[in-house]
């Protein structure tokens, strides 16, 4: 047996005991239910607090802390705003996991997936999880970019209403057809 | 079978007993409704154990008409797991159609590039090819049910605890297999009787783990799914898509602001 495929494959086979474990991680405490009603509720909403977020973000404060006051104040609303910033990234990343899991939901809800819509949602949550690590890294060491962050949250904020209304339309559309079918049964 | 080892004799009573039990208990317990072909696997790996002792009585350990049948008989029992592993595979995953459909092709073309690949690149000389085609049906096992509870992780699927148990078992058992023959393709006398009790050990294993699981009927079914129309996908996901790209888009947009910084 060639030496070089011997080792890969020992390494394969310990790989697919580690996976084994890990996909069975918690695999009793899933609940199906969550597939029908509670999954889709909870949206995460960092819309609720983004006038503070914007407020503690604004550069004008900032400078006004700046010229105001001493040297300490400015450092400690450094660490503050980085602190802040954190928590936003963390709100947009709960945004994007919320979308993951509803996409999950529905495509596990659909009698026929697209292979190729749901390669992409691998490969975007997987790049995506990727910059966010990388950006946060960044942000801890010292650099905060205010506005791209907001740009960031208001376009997950639209794409999220955008989304509801299609899927209030899909309601609609749902009561309308079995009242149709009522009313058909009724005659 | 005087000749064999009295070591060995025992872990195969000690395998042939614990099977005797599981499949007892799962006639007592109606089990083999819910899991018909593992039923008909630990069924095949009894039958298994009675030829080979009729074989071994009649032409010893060292024949190499045993050694054949043996062998032969092997190929029945692993085609048995095999059908035992897509049983539990449509247990978990059967339900859900769309992402079932997906998945058995996916798996599909992954357990058919390792079988491929294992048979291409693990074939060393004639006398060991039927070690290496149990290795690649192993490893072609072992892919898709590490494959389906990966699936099942992503997609978030609850899996019954009975369901659960038996296909790590069988992954289990085909991982420890793969790793084995691996060892006794590499070195094949050292490792002739150690292959045999590592074998036979994780066999006996995974049937303690079985019994245990399988300790009580399966009493709380899965509840039926009710499935929505294509129509909520096709509206959706294309959607939820556009969202997660541009927010893909809006956090390389940042990365690349943040790298032209002075």
């Amino acid at each position: 047996m060639n030496p070089v495929f011997y080792f890969v494959a020992v390494a394969a086979g310990l790989a697919l005991v580690g996976l084994l474990f890990w996909a069975l991680r918690g695999a009793g405490q899933r609940k199906n239910l969550d597939h029908n009603s509670g999954g889709l509720d909870n949206v995460p909403s960092p819309v609720d607090d983004m006038a503070q977020i914007r407020q503690s973000m604004d550069p004008a404060d900032f400078e006004f802390a700046k010229n105001k006051c001493g040297r300490e104040l400015p450092a400690r609303l450094r660490r503050e705003r980085r602190r802040v910033t954190l928590l936003y990234l963390a709100a947009i990343r709960k945004d994007f996991e919320h979308s993951l899991r509803v996409a999950r939901i529905i495509a596990v809800l659909s009698p026929e997936v697209s292979s190729s819509q749901e390669y992409e949602r691998i490969r975007l949550a997987l790049i995506f999880r990727w910059r966010l690590q990388m950006i946060k890294i960044r942000l801890l060491l010292g650099l905060i970019p205010q506005p791209q962050l907001t740009a960031l949250w208001q376009m997950a904020a639209s794409m999220a209403m955008q989304m509801e209304e299609t899927m209030a339309k899909l309601g609609e559309r749902a009561a309308l057809a079995a009242e149709l079918a009522l009313q058909s049964e009724k005659q | 079978m005087s000749e064999l080892p009295t070591l060995t004799l025992a872990t195969w009573g000690l395998a042939t007993a614990l099977t005797l039990f599981l499949l007892l208990r799962i006639f007592l317990l109606r089990l083999y409704r819910t899991y018909p072909l593992f039923t008909l696997y630990l069924g095949t790996n009894l039958l298994q154990t009675i030829v080979g002792i009729y074989l071994y009585q009649s032409y010893g350990f060292r024949s190499v008409y045993g050694y054949r049948m043996a062998w032969t008989t092997q190929a029945f029992v692993v085609i048995a797991r095999g059908l035992a592993t897509a049983e539990i595979c449509y247990r978990i995953l059967g339900k859900f159609k769309g992402v079932w459909a997906l998945a058995i092709r996916l798996l599909i073309a992954c357990g058919g590039m390792v079988l491929i690949s294992t048979l291409y690149f693990g074939i060393r000389s004639y006398k060991l090819a039927v070690i290496t085609l149990d290795m690649s049906l192993e490893a072609f096992i072992a892919t898709w049910i590490v494959g389906l509870l990966l699936f099942a992780r992503y997609y978030e699927v609850a899996v019954e605890h009975e369901t659960r148990m038996i296909g790590l078992g069988l992954g289990l058992f085909s991982c420890c297999r793969l790793l084995n023959d691996l060892l006794f393709e590499r070195h094949v006398q050292a490792y002739l009787n150690s292959w045999n009790y590592v074998s036979s050990a994780a066999f006996i294993g995974i049937l303690l783990l079985w019994t245990w699981a399988l300790r009580r009927p399966v009493t709380c079914a899965a509840p039926e799914v009710q499935l929505n129309s294509a129509q909520v996908y096709q509206l959706l996901i294309p959607q939820v898509n556009r969202k997660l790209s541009a927010l893909n888009q809006q956090l390389s947009q940042f990365w690349r602001a943040e790298s032209s910084k002075p």
